[in-house]
C-alpha cells in the first residue's frame, strides 16, 4: 500500500465515484453505515489518508452519523483523515444557474455559501468546479463569457476563502472552457488569489490539452489534482454532442481508467517530476469515474492506481 | 509485530470458473491488486488445463519463458516470495489424465507423488517454502477414517514429505471442512505416523471452525507441527453435520445445506474466527511462518474482499502487537 511518513512532500486522496454490489444490485456506500465503513476501510487500506467527494453527500452523511463531526471521527477511526474536497455537483441551466449568464450569478454564489455552511466538520479544503456550463450549453463561446465565468468564480472564490475552503476549477472535455486558449484566457482573468486550477490529467488530453504543459504554466495556482488515466482523445466533437458527451459518447463507453492502464495516454511520470521541479507539496487527488463500465470495478480500479502510485509515481516524487 | 511472522496472500479468489483468470493482464492486475493491498508474497494453485496459465510448470515455461522469468515478472508487480503452493490431489487432472486420486489408496501413490513433485519443483525454483495438501478426501466418498485409510495417508505424505525435504520445502496438510478427518485425535494419530521433520500441518481457520473446531484450542495442541496457517473467517459452522451429504461440495458449500448458508468464508472479523486471540496465541508459542490470507468463494467485485482484510491486519491484527 502507499506508505505515508511524515517526511512525504505529498499525502494522497480518493475521488468517489463507487458504487457497491448489493443484492438489490448497485447501491451507494452512502445508503447505510456498514456499506460506507467498508469502502472507508478499502481505500484506507491502500494508503489513501481523504476521500473527495460530492456536495449532494453532505445530507446522507449527516442522516448516517447524525452529524458531519461524528462522520468525520468515524473516517478518521478507519484511517481517513477528512474529505478533503467536494465537488460541487449543480447541473447549470441558463434559466438560473449558468456561469456565463450573469443574471444568474447570485443564486449560483449563494448557493455555493449554503454548501460552505453545511460542511462545516468534515475538514473541507477544497471547493471543486465546473466552471462553465456544458459546451453545447455555452457556444459560442466568447470571451465575453469567458470572463463572465472568471467573474463568477472570482466572488466565489473570494466568499469560500472566508471559510478557510479554495475554490478550485476543473475542466471537463465537454465544459465550456476547455481549448488551451480559453483555458489560458480564463486563468488570465481570474484572480490568482481566489480561483486555483485542478488538474484533472484525463479530461484534458480527451480535449486535446497536454495537462503536464498546463500544470507547468498555472503550477503556482494549483489547488490540486485528479489523476486518472483515458485512452482516447476526442476526436470526433463528442464533446458538444446532446445530450450527453460522456456516458452516451459514440467514440468509448468509458473514457475514464485507473493511472497505468495499459495504452494510457496521460503522461504521469513527466507530470510528477513537473510536479517535484515546482515543489508542489499537499494532496494529490486520484479519480477512476465509471471504472464498471464494461467489466470493470471500482475496487479493482482504485488497488491498481495504488499500486501506480506505489511503484512507480512515488519513486520519481514522494 | 512478530518479526518471523511473513504474511502473503492467495490467488485462489480470483479463479472463480474455468475460463477466468485465463488472460495475462488479467494475472497481471491480480498480482498488482495484491501488492497493492500491502502483501509482497502469494500462495500458487496448482491447477490444470488449458485456462491455467500459472497453475502449471509448463505453462508458466509457455507464458513467462521459463520460472526464473515468472520470478522477475512477480517483482516487477511487486510480489518478492512465492510462499508456498496448494495441491489438492482429489482434483482432477489434465494433465496427468484421472478424475481425482486418494491418499487413502495405496494404488493411488505412486501417481500422487509424481505430480506433487511437479509442482514442488517449481516451487522450490521459486524459492518457495511449503507445499500445502490436501490430506484426505471429502468425508462422503468414502465415509470415516479407518486406522487403514490413517495409515495409508500417512504412508503418502511421508513420501510427499521426503521429497519435497529432497527440494528444500517441507509439506504441510491442510484439513478441509469436508475431509473424511474429523476429529484432533484423529488427527493426532495421523501426525503420529508423519514424518515429525518433513510433514506438518496447515490450519485454515475457516476450515477448521465450520468444521466444528475451535482453532486457538486447536493451535495450541497441535502447534509444534503447525508449520502454515491460512487465515479466513467462517461465517457459520456445520451444525448439521452436513459434510455427509453426497457431493458436499455442492450441497452443502455451493448451495448452503438445509440452512441455505449463502457464504461460509468472510474477511477477517467478520465471522466466527479470534483472530486477535489466535495471533497472539501464535505469537507465545513462537510462530515462524507464513500466514497466507484468502478470500476465496466471497461475492465479486474480488478486490474488495482483499482491501477489507488488508485493512483488518493493518488496523486491528497489526495494532494488537504493539
Amino acid at each position: 500500500m502507499i506508505t505515508n511518513k511524515q517526511t512525504n512532500k505529498l499525502r494522497w486522496a480518493y475521488m468517489d465515484h463507487w458504487r457497491i454490489d448489493t443484492p438489490q444490485g448497485q447501491l451507494s456506500q452512502y445508503t447505510s453505515v456498514q456499506r460506507f465503513d467498508d469502502f472507508l476501510k478499502q481505500v484506507a487500506a491502500l494508503g489513501f489518508e481523504a476521500i473527495e467527494t460530492f456536495d449532494f453527500h453532505l445530507g446522507p452523511l449527516r442522516e448516517l452519523f447524525g452529524s458531519l463531526e461524528n462522520a468525520r471521527a468515524f473516517m478518521q477511526s478507519r484511517g481517513i483523515d477528512r474529505v478533503l474536497s467536494l465537488f460541487h455537483a449543480v447541473m447549470y441551466d441558463e434559466r438560473q444557474s449558468a456561469p456565463h449568464v450573469r443574471a444568474t450569478h447570485d443564486h449560483i454564489v449563494n448557493y455555493a455559501e449554503y454548501i460552505m455552511r453545511s460542511s462545516q466538520g468534515l475538514g473541507v479544503e477544497n471547493f471543486i468546479v465546473m466552471p462553465a456550463g456544458l459546451y453545447y450549453d455555452v457556444e459560442p463561446v466568447t470571451d465575453d463569457k469567458i470572463r463572465a465565468c472568471a467573474e463568477l468564480w472570482n466572488r466565489v472564490g473570494e466568499m469560500t476563502q472566508k471559510y478557510g475552503v479554495k475554490t478550485c476549477c476543473h475542466h471537463e472535455f465537454f465544459c465550456g472552457i476547455r481549448t488551451a486558449e480559453q483555458l489560458r484566457k480564463f486563468y488570465e482573468w481570474t484572480d490568482p488569489r481566489y480561483v486555483f486550477f485542478y488538474c484533472d490529467t484525463a479530461q484534458h488530453v480527451i480535449a486535446g490539452v497536454d495537462p503536464v504543459d498546463l500544470y507547468l504554466k498555472l503550477a503556482d495556482r494549483c489547488g490540486g489534482f485528479h489523476m486518472k488515466d483515458t485512452l482516447h482523445v476526442d476526436l470526433t466533437g463528442d464533446y458538444r454532442r446532446k445530450p450527453d458527451a460522456e456516458v452516451m459518447a459514440p467514440t468509448t463507453p468509458r473514457w475514464f481508467h485507473e493511472m497505468g492502464v495499459p495504452g494510457g495516454l496521460v503522461d504521469f511520470p513527466a507530470l510528477m517530476a513537473a510536479m517535484k521541479d515546482r515543489g508542489y507539496e499537499g494532496w494529490v487527488g486520484v479519480e477512476h469515474d465509471k471504472a464498471d463500465v464494461g467489466g470493470g470495478n471500482y475496487p479493482e480500479s482504485t488497488a491498481l492506481s495504488a499500486w501506480y502510485i506505489q511503484h512507480v509515481l512515488k519513486k520519481i516524487y514522494a | 509485530m512478530h518479526k518471523q511472522i511473513k504474511w502473503g496472500y492467495a490467488l485462489n479468489q480470483w479463479k472463480a470458473g474455468f475460463t477466468s483468470f485465463a488472460r495475462l493482464e488479467e494475472i497481471e492486475r491480480a498480482f498488482k491488486v495484491t501488492a497493492a493491498c500491502g502483501f509482497d508474497a502469494v500462495e500458487l494453485n496448482a491447477g490444470s488445463g488449458r485456462w491455467d496459465p500459472i497453475g502449471r510448470p509448463e505453462n508458466i515455461a509457455i507464458n513467462f519463458g521459463s520460472s526464473q522469468h515468472f520470478r522477475l515478472k512477480l517483482k516487477d508487480w511487486g510480489i518478492h516470495r512465492v510462499a508456498s503452493t496448494f495441491f489438492d490431489p482429489t482434483v482432477m487432472s489434465f494433465e496427468e489424465l484421472h478424475f481425482g486420486l486418494m491418499s487413502t489408496q495405496p494404488a493411488d501413490h505412486p501417481r500422487i507423488l509424481a505430480q506433487a513433485r511437479i509442482h514442488a519443483e517449481l516451487l522450490s525454483e521459486l524459492n518457495g517454502d511449503c507445499l500445502v495438501v490436501r490430506p484426505f478426501p471429502s468425508w462422503w466418498k468414502e465415509g470415516g477414517l479407518t486406522p487403514e485409510r490413517i495409515a495409508a495417508a500417512a504412508d503418502c505424505w511421508n513420501a510427499v514429505g521426503a521429497m519435497t525435504a529432497a527440494l528444500g520445502l517441507r509439506t504441510v496438510l491442510h484439513v478441509d471442512a469436508l475431509s473424511a478427518l474429523r476429529t484432533a485425535e484423529e488427527l493426532e494419530r495421523l501426525m503420529s505416523l508423519c514424518d515429525e521433520d518433513n510433514v506438518g500441518l496447515c490450519f485454515d481457520t475457516a476450515e477448521l471452525t465450520i468444521a466444528g473446531h475451535d482453532v486457538v484450542a486447536l493451535y495450541r495442541r497441535f502447534h509444534e507441527r503447525v508449520w502454515h496457517f491460512q487465515f479466513k473467517d467462517a461465517l457459520a459452522v456445520d451444525t448439521l453435520d452436513e459434510y455427509k451429504l453426497q457431493n458436499a461440495e455442492r450441497a452443502l458449500i455451493a448451495a448452503g445445506g438445509e440452512r441455505q448458508v449463502q457464504r461460509w468464508f468472510g474477511e477477517m472479523g467478520t465471522g466466527l474466527v479470534d483472530f486477535p486471540a489466535l495471533l497472539a496465541a501464535m505469537r507465545e508459542l513462537g510462530y515462524a511462518g507464513w500466514i497466507i490470507v484468502e478470500s476465496d468463494k466471497g461475492p465479486a467485485p474480488i478486490a474488495t474482499g482483499m482491501m477489507l482484510n488488508s485493512w483488518y491486519r493493518q488496523h486491528v491484527l497489526d495494532r494488537s502487537a504493539d
